[in-house]
């Protein structure tokens, strides 16, 4: 099979680069020293008390979990918002297209180096996430649909990251605005629905009914709880309550938001919004090849 | 012909960067694309390069309308932009085999390629060196290397000598001149003119989008020429050729420095001829009549009467670009 050449460009430069080992050793060292810390401490009240806390390694299995899906979350942006962006600082992308080479190509090559670093470092650490399986940890299908979850957020940020380094002339303005509409998915959603369902209550503290009844408790954010499917944080919190604790998505939203109706949605909440969220990957990827491509509106940018 | 431009219009918003250009290039020619700041050569050059689409008109390559048939016509375009394009970290041979592959062409087809161009633009012993860590010159060979990899029939440069030394401009002028040899067709916009005249086969000329003057160079220049003035040297007997010039219905105006008489003349070879029998036949002792050499600059202002480019070009005439 032949190597999409911009993918084969960016790997060897990534590889000769000292900065990626260092990452990978930083980023492993500070995951295994918590880790394995985290054990000693477990395997220490195991001999003080001679009662072992299976918790603690699904704790452990969390944790690591969740340290890796907020890196994916703040470095794929990182490496992907400077992509284009840097092609054009560096004078390279009009040459890119003069070649035979397609838009999507270039954008898919950018788009697959970056995400083999990020998968480089996921995979670097899942050593440590095996340690919660020494005595216990999830089931075999739980990694597989953590795993997903992981794709579904690289390839959302990752697009997002892309998208942005074809609109925006300059990396760091790249970067920043990936940043910006990430914490806009990520806080947004959950702040409208925060919102929405303090006004419910509110709306519901001046009736009546609620001195009865107490339906303050019954109160939630109505429609808007969907937006949540949008959000990649809402999905990996769902899965990983759904796998380590609430077996029902449905109750781990619903703490956070009031009591929801049991529905479609609500029973594939983490298929559908991962579902969503690759759809979003995939437009944010259409804007950023159409952004390159030539078209009767683009404007001509020459720099002496 | 290479290439055909046939009433190409492209606006940005409500500027006109290219107001129905016309342009045509023969084959195996090194055509010089000369025009003042924003006269439209950069888009004309992004619309050839498939870089940018034109709101009106046809570009035609080697028979085939760009608009329609791009794909193809990539493989039949180099483009070397005014600017190196070059990526950190990455090696010669690296950066080849890079572009190479960009075009399809892997492998030992690629390397025997890229090492056959490397040797033409002398940069043969680089090709384990960084590119970062090359100089500009040589780095500008590498971006026409880099260009040449797929066999293009036509070169399109944009202003590529532009920030050289002279000697490396002489080398890279080589360089062009060997590739026209190999039957290449040059498309070369510059604001360097004496390069151009002495380089170009064909010239075009464009202002505020349009093409104002087009033709081979053997031919602009001779008409450069006939708008110079005429030099007359006479030893002695002066007033009776003022007298003479005087009498004459092509003569203009009469300016008299020291030995030399300097006469606009409006006519042609054969006028020219006739004032000099006249001259003779009146025993007036002409020691010298020729036309006083015109420049690709001089023409250059004329035709493009913008006081900030001639304040460019004069400045480049004296600084000896």
């Amino acid at each position: 099979m032949k190597l999409n050449p911009v993918y084969k460009r960016e790997t060897t430069v990534s590889s000769r680069s000292f900065r990626l080992a260092l990452i990978l050793a930083i980023f492993n060292t500070i995951l295994a020293l918590v880790v394995l810390l985290n054990m000693y401490s477990v395997v220490e009240r195991v001999k003080l008390t001679a009662e072992i806390q299976y918790s603690s390694f699904t704790n452990l299995y969390v944790f690591v979990a969740a340290v890796e899906f907020v890196m994916l979350m703040f470095i794929m942006p990182a490496l992907t918002a400077g992509s284009i962006s840097g092609e054009r600082e560096r004078q390279t992308l009009d040459i890119l297209l003069t070649t035979t080479l397609k838009p999507w190509e270039i954008i898919w090559g950018k788009f697959t180096s970056s995400f083999g670093t990020m998968f480089l470092m996921i995979m670097s650490s899942f050593p440590l996430l095996s340690v919660s399986f020494v005595y216990g940890g999830v089931m075999i299908h739980d990694v597989f649909i953590l795993l997903l979850c992981y794709l579904a957020v690289a390839l959302l940020c990752g697009s997002m990251g892309i998208c942005f380094s074809t609109l925006f002339k300059r990396s760091t303005i790249a970067t920043v605005v990936s940043y910006g509409v990430l914490v806009l998915i990520g806080a947004g959603t959950y702040a409208i629905n925060a919102f929405a369902l303090s006004m419910a209550r509110m709306n519901i503290k001046s009736t009546y009914v609620m001195s009865v009844g107490g339906m303050a408790d019954q109160t939630n954010s109505g429609a808007f709880l969907y937006l949540l499917l949008l959000n990649p944080v809402a999905t990996f919190y769902a899965m990983i309550n759904g796998q380590t604790g609430d077996s029902q998505v449905i109750r781990s939203l619903n703490s956070w938001f009031g009591p929801h109706p049991d529905n479609f949605i609500m029973e594939n909440w983490v298929v559908l919004s991962i579902f969503i969220q690759l759809v979003l990957a995939a437009i944010f990827m259409f804007i950023a090849v159409k952004a390159i491509s030539p078209s009767k509106g683009k404007k001509i940018r020459k720099i002496k | 012909m290479m290439l055909e431009i046939k009433d190409l219009r492209k606006k940005f918003g409500k500027f006109h960067a290219l107001n129905g250009l016309d342009l045509h290039i023969p084959q195996g020619s090194l055509y010089g694309f000369v025009g003042p700041n924003g006269a439209g050569k950069t888009t004309t050059i992004k619309i050839m390069t498939g870089l940018l689409f034109a709101d009106s008109g046809k570009v035609m390559i080697d028979g085939t309308d760009v608009s329609r048939g791009l794909n193809d016509l990539k493989m039949k375009i180099g483009y070397v932009p005014d600017f190196f394009g070059v990526y950190d970290n990455l090696k010669v041979n690296e950066y080849m085999e890079f572009f190479a592959s960009c075009y399809g062409i892997d492998g030992l087809k690629g390397r025997t390629r890229y090492m056959t161009l490397l040797e033409q633009v002398g940069l043969e012993d680089k090709v384990n060196f960084y590119v970062d860590s090359l100089s500009r010159g040589m780095k500008q060979r590498l971006c026409l290397a880099r260009a040449l990899i797929h066999d293009p029939l036509l070169l399109v440069l944009d202003e590529p000598t532009s920030g050289l030394d002279p000697r490396t401009r002489f080398e890279f002028k080589e360089i062009l001149k060997e590739l026209k040899e190999q039957g290449k067709t040059i498309f070369i916009s510059s604001h360097v003119l004496s390069e151009l005249s002495e380089l170009c086969t064909d010239i075009g000329v464009i202002d505020q989008g349009k093409m104002i003057l087009s033709g081979s160079m053997e031919e602009i220049l001779r008409r450069v020429n006939a708008t110079n003035p005429l030099i007359i040297s006479v030893l002695g007997n002066k007033d009776k050729a003022l007298t003479i010039l005087k009498s004459q219905p092509c003569v203009q105006t009469i300016a008299v420095k020291d030995e030399d008489i300097r006469v606009n003349f409006i006519g042609d070879n054969q006028d020219e001829a006739l004032l000099l029998q006249q001259l003779v036949d009146a025993e007036v002792l002409v020691h010298g009549f020729y036309r006083e050499q015109g420049s690709l600059e001089s023409l250059f202002m004329q035709i493009t009467d913008h006081d900030k480019e001639k304040a460019v070009l004069v400045h480049e005439i004296e600084s000896g670009l």
